[in-house]
Order: C-alpha cells, then structure tokens, then sequence
C-alpha cells in the first residue's frame, strides 16, 4: 500500500495583525478527497485561514505543504487551489463562458479546448449551455453560485476553496445548493476545504469538521463526534439549542446544581443534554417536575421552554399525545444519564 | 390638466443652452461660410474658407494640437494610474491630503502656474539652473522654449484633470476581483488587462477624454513654454480673429477643430455609463 502525502499539511501556521493574533499556530492534515470543513463564529479566523491557505495572505509563522512540497511561499497564482469567495466576486464585465475560461485562458489553454471545457463545467454544475454566451450580471443569485463554483473548478485545481458562500443565499435554495456540493463532491474526488459559520451545513456535508475559536481548533471530528461528543460548551452552544446544565460536587457526591438532583456517574463540570433527550414522563434516569413557560411547534416536533427549580431547560417531543401540554402547566419530565454529554469547560 | 411638469423645471437650462451654447456655435458655423475677410452675416454662402484652411498649411498647427493632445493624455494616463492606485489602497488618511495638494493648483491661473514653471526652468538665473550652479557648481542649459517644455507644460497643468476620474475608476474595482483573478492563476499583468483596467474603464475614458479635449484648445504652454517652437490650432485660430481680422476664416478653422474633437468624443462618450460612476 503507498503512503500518500496529505493533501494539505497545516503546521503552525499563524498570522498576527498588530497585536491581535488572528490564526493561532494551527496545525493539521487533510487528506486526499476529504471534505473538510471550518466553523466559526465571526472574527474567530476562519476567513483569515483560508486566505492563508489560498494565497491571498501571507502568514506570520508557520509552513503550509501541499502533497509534501512547501507552499507556504508560493503565491497564490501560482498555487494549484482554487477558492469559491462568499462575495463569489465574478467578473461581471465578462460572459458567464469568460468567467468559466478565466483560468484556462491564463494558463494558455486554446480557446476551442477552453470552451469545451467551459461547456462541460456548465453540465456539471447544472446549468444549461445556452448561458455560455450570457452576461453574468443577467444571472439569478443560484446560477451565480454556480457560474463561480464552475469557474474554480475551471483552474482544475487540487484543492478548492469556499469562504461561506453559501451564506447569502435563502434557506431553500441553500439546502438544495449543499445537496448539490456534496454530489459534487463525491464526483470530483477533489479535496473540498469549507469554511462555514453554521454547524448544520458543516454537518451535511463534511467528512471532517474542525470547530475554530479565537484562532485555534476547539474540536476536530466527524459530524457524529461533535455531535455527540462536544469538548466543550463552546462546541456545544454552536448545535443551535441545547441544554447545558452545570455540575458540583456536594456532600455525597455530584449534584445538578439548578436541578438540585443527583447526578451518579457525573464525568465532568457541565452536562450537555440535546433537548430531544428531555422527554415528558418519567420512565428515565432523573425525573423531575417543570412548569411549561413556552410552547413552540417545529412542526414534526414540539418544543417546550422548562422552568425547574432554578433551572431553565428546552425540551422537544414528536407530535403525538405527549406533546399536548399547555403553558403554565406543571409536569413531570425526565432524562438518561447515557444521553449526557461532559464537558468541563 | 397639468402636461409633464419635468418640461418646465427643465426650461430654464434649456433656454440657457440654447442661447449660450447653441446659438454661438451656430453663429460660428454661418460666419465660417462667409466670404474671407468680412463681418457681414449676409454674405454668399460658401465653403472657401474651408478650402484655404486645408490648402493653405493649417494642417500643421492642427497636427501639432493633435500630437500634444494624444501624447499629454497618454503621459497623464501612464502617470495617474499608479498614482490613483497607490492613493485608494495605501494612502489612507494621507489621501485627501495629497489629493488636496493635487486639486489645490487649479484655482490659481493657468498662465501664472506656467510662468512659475518658466521662470524655474530659465537658464542662467532660473530657479532650477541657478540653484545647481549656486549650490553644487553643476551648470546646466534649458529646454525652455522647445516643443518639450510645451508638452511638460501641458502635462503639469492637465494631470488633476486625469487622475480625478481616475480614481473614480481605480474606486470602481472591488479588490475580491482583484483577488479572484490572481487565484485563478492571473500575473500582475493579466489582473491589470483582464480586470482592472475594464473594471477602471469608465473612469479612464472620462479622465482621457476630459484631458484630450482640455489640451485639443490649449494654447498658453506652447505660448509661454514652447516659445516659437510650435504653433498650435488654437493659436492659429486666435491669430486669424485678432491680429488677421478674418473673422470667417478663424470660424471655419473653429468648426475643424470641433469637428475632430466630435469625431473623437461622440463614440468614447456612448461608451460610458455616467449612472455607474455617481453611483459610487
């Protein structure tokens, strides 16, 4: 079995402006055709990152080596990655054909095979053909998504690049697009780096998802392993709702400090607890009493606001007989210690 | 009922053109088909001014106002770009200041700024001369008086008129394309003609065109400057309704002129979309 080189090695790699450090010696492999995707909060460093990793920024310490050869130095012409901007920044004094070309044409490449290839990119990404000749400001905010995927795909480059580019765009339109890119994936083989503020895109799409915070990595794992298995309740707080409850140690053993229950078997500060693992009844490990303070239908599920003791918790049930409470109400809910995730900090 | 009311909030200026604009151009043209030498209106209309004016070695003086006019602006253009470029991305706020330092000049006049230069560039006891000799005991002579010192001249007085626009069209660039293009493989070169320059385009057609026209009816720097170096048009024009007192020989040589300038302007103007400008 050979021993293939990362597709992008990551060692150190930090970049400072002024006194603030923006990307923080970060350091990883991505493999060859892996989809590998960055979240963030914003001002996190995610977008200097891939600046970093494109080219368009040079880093203050730290190598960067694509497939083992030392790029760190390489601008970002001359780099073989291509990036999809959150801007997308096509050229709209050009033809959607010309934007498709652009790379094709730097590197020399005739203008029959170009627009071959153009004609090709198009299928690929799903437009019709007959927009070869069109100007790209005539395009609708999805076909510019895809004029700009095609154009970075135009370069044939080894690694590709997207700055949230995804994030402009209406929910519909977005889930169909994130469906469409993973495809894509999967049909190029190439080696997709994405940079995304929402875990949920991230969690469609990726092989691999580092969560970053103040210019490190918190977290590197699978979608299953952050969602399961958050290191933190940074990396928690950022699958959209969740229960964090906090732990101490009193007289016998762990308690839910605002529960004021036991907690047997508590491995960490924090209990992290997905508001589906809240359940109505108390056939579960830790059962308590809550009054219903809000009520909102998600459609095939139910979520309720909880106050219980000095604890505020979400809980959510499928619709059925169960999720019929009513505001105001008091009644008994609880949860399995197995569905707990720990974290400490 | 009230008709379309934009016709009468825009009749003042239509008025006002009309009767500054329009009617002296169309004054000029009549005088130009009248007979050489008179200040009659009523004259027979012919074209043997325009005869003389093509036979009668006019070609020259146009061609020199040509020549100083093609070359000004392209010297201008060479200048400003790198100028309007290192203004919008490096300057920061030292920008409006050098811009300032730059548009100050143009409120004082013309001829006092090029006596300025002249009396820098004089030999002997000049500014610039003087100063060498006095200093580091280097003797040099002048250019004062030469076609060149006419087209310095030119080139000082219009730059402003340049680099503004200019830096309307350096601003019209959004630096992701710019980055977009050097990802996808583009040399510094290719981001200047693939990107920047169309991108910049409106901005340096109304910076060439603005200069081009300006320095088409210039005629202080050859005067002051170029001393009897060269004639330009506009001098040959001003030389015929003054000194010559043929009145329509001077309007048909002012129809050539506008004629050429209409020929150039008319096409490059359609080209330009002003909305795309003031909206930035």
């Amino acid at each position: 079995m050979t021993h293939l080189p990362p597709a992008l090695s990551l060692t150190g790699l930090t970049r400072r402006f002024g006194t603030k450090t923006a990307v923080d010696a970060v350091s990883i492999d991505i493999a060859e055709g892996e989809f590998f995707t960055i979240v963030g909060p914003s001002g996190s460093g995610k977008s200097t990152l891939v600046r970093l990793l494109a080219g368009l920024d040079v880093p203050t310490a730290g190598s960067l080596h694509l497939r083992g050869r030392d790029i760190t130095d390489m601008p970002a012409n001359r780099r073989p990655t291509a990036m999809v901007f959150q801007s997308l920044a096509l050229f709209d004094h050009r033809t959607v054909g010309q934007n498709i070309e652009f790379a094709m044409k730097m590197k020399g490449v005739p203008p029959e095979a170009r627009r071959a290839r153009a004609l090709e990119l198009l299928r690929l990404v799903r437009l019709p053909e007959d927009y070869y000749p069109r100007p790209v400001t005539q395009c609708s905010g999805g076909e510019r998504q895809r004029v700009a995927l095609a154009r970075a795909l135009g370069s044939d480059p080894e690694i590709l690049f997207f700055d949230e580019p995804l994030s402009a765009i209406d929910y519909r339109l977005r889930k169909t697009l994130e469906v469409e890119l993973k495809e894509l994936h999967q049909r190029t083989g190439k080696t997709f780096i994405y940079i995304t503020h929402s875990l949920e895109e991230a969690m469609v799409m990726s092989d691999r998802i580092a969560i970053m915070r103040a210019g490190r990595f918190e977290q590197i794992g699978t979608p299953d392993e952050i969602y399961r298995r958050p290191h933190s309740r940074f990396v928690a707080g950022f699958m959209g709702e969740v229960n964090i409850l906090p732990v101490s140690q009193a007289g016998g053993g762990a308690v839910f400090t605002d529960l004021g229950l036991a907690a047997p078997g508590a491995a960490g500060a924090f209990a992290v607890l997905r508001p589906e693992a809240v359940r109505p009844g108390g056939d579960a490990g830790v059962g308590f009493d809550a009054e219903v303070t809000q009520r909102l239908m998600l459609g095939s599920r139910t979520q309720f606001h909880l106050r219980a003791g000095a604890a505020a918790l979400i809980a959510e049930v499928a619709a059925g007989p169960q999720a019929d409470l009513q505001i105001g109400q008091v009644a008994r809910f609880s949860f399995d210690m197995a569905d707990i995730a720990w974290v400490d900090a | 009922m009230r008709r379309n009311p934009g016709f009468w909030y825009a009749l003042p200026m239509i008025v006002l053109m009309l009767l500054f604009f329009a009617a002296p151009l169309a004054i000029v043209v009549w005088y130009s088909l009248m007979p050489p030498r008179t200040f009659d209106l009523t004259g027979d209309i012919g074209l043997q001014n325009y005869r003389t004016a093509f036979g009668d070695g006019y070609g020259v003086p146009l061609m020199w106002s040509l020549i100083g006019a093609a070359l000004t602006t392209l010297i201008t253009g060479l200048l400003a770009w790198p100028t309007a470029k290192i203004l919008h991305h490096h300057a920061g706020r030292w920008a409006s200041i050098v811009t300032a330092l730059i548009a100050l000049p143009i409120f004082i006049s013309e001829s006092v700024r090029l006596f300025g230069l002249s009396i820098f560039l004089m030999p002997g006891g000049g500014i610039l001369a003087g100063t060498l000799n006095a200093l580091f005991d280097v003797q040099i002579g002048t250019f004062l008086n030469t076609r060149f010192a006419a087209l310095v001249g030119m080139i000082y007085i219009h730059f402003p008129f340049m680099l503004f626009p200019m830096l309307l069209g350096v601003a019209m660039i959004p630096a992701d394309r710019i980055e977009a293009a050097r990802d996808l493989g583009a040399g510094r070169w290719a981001v200047l003609r693939e990107v920047e320059l169309p991108l910049a385009a409106p901005g340096l057609l109304v910076g060439g065109l603005l200069t081009f026209v300006l320095c088409l009816g210039a005629n202080a720097e050859a005067a002051i400057l170029g001393g009897r170096a060269v004639t330009v048009i506009t001098a040959a024009i001003e030389q015929r309704f003054n000194y010559a007192q043929d009145w329509p020989m001077g309007a048909a040589l002012t129809v050539l002129v506008i004629a050429v300038t209409a020929a150039l302007v008319f096409p490059a103007v359609r080209r330009i979309d002003l909305n795309r400008i003031i909206r930035r």
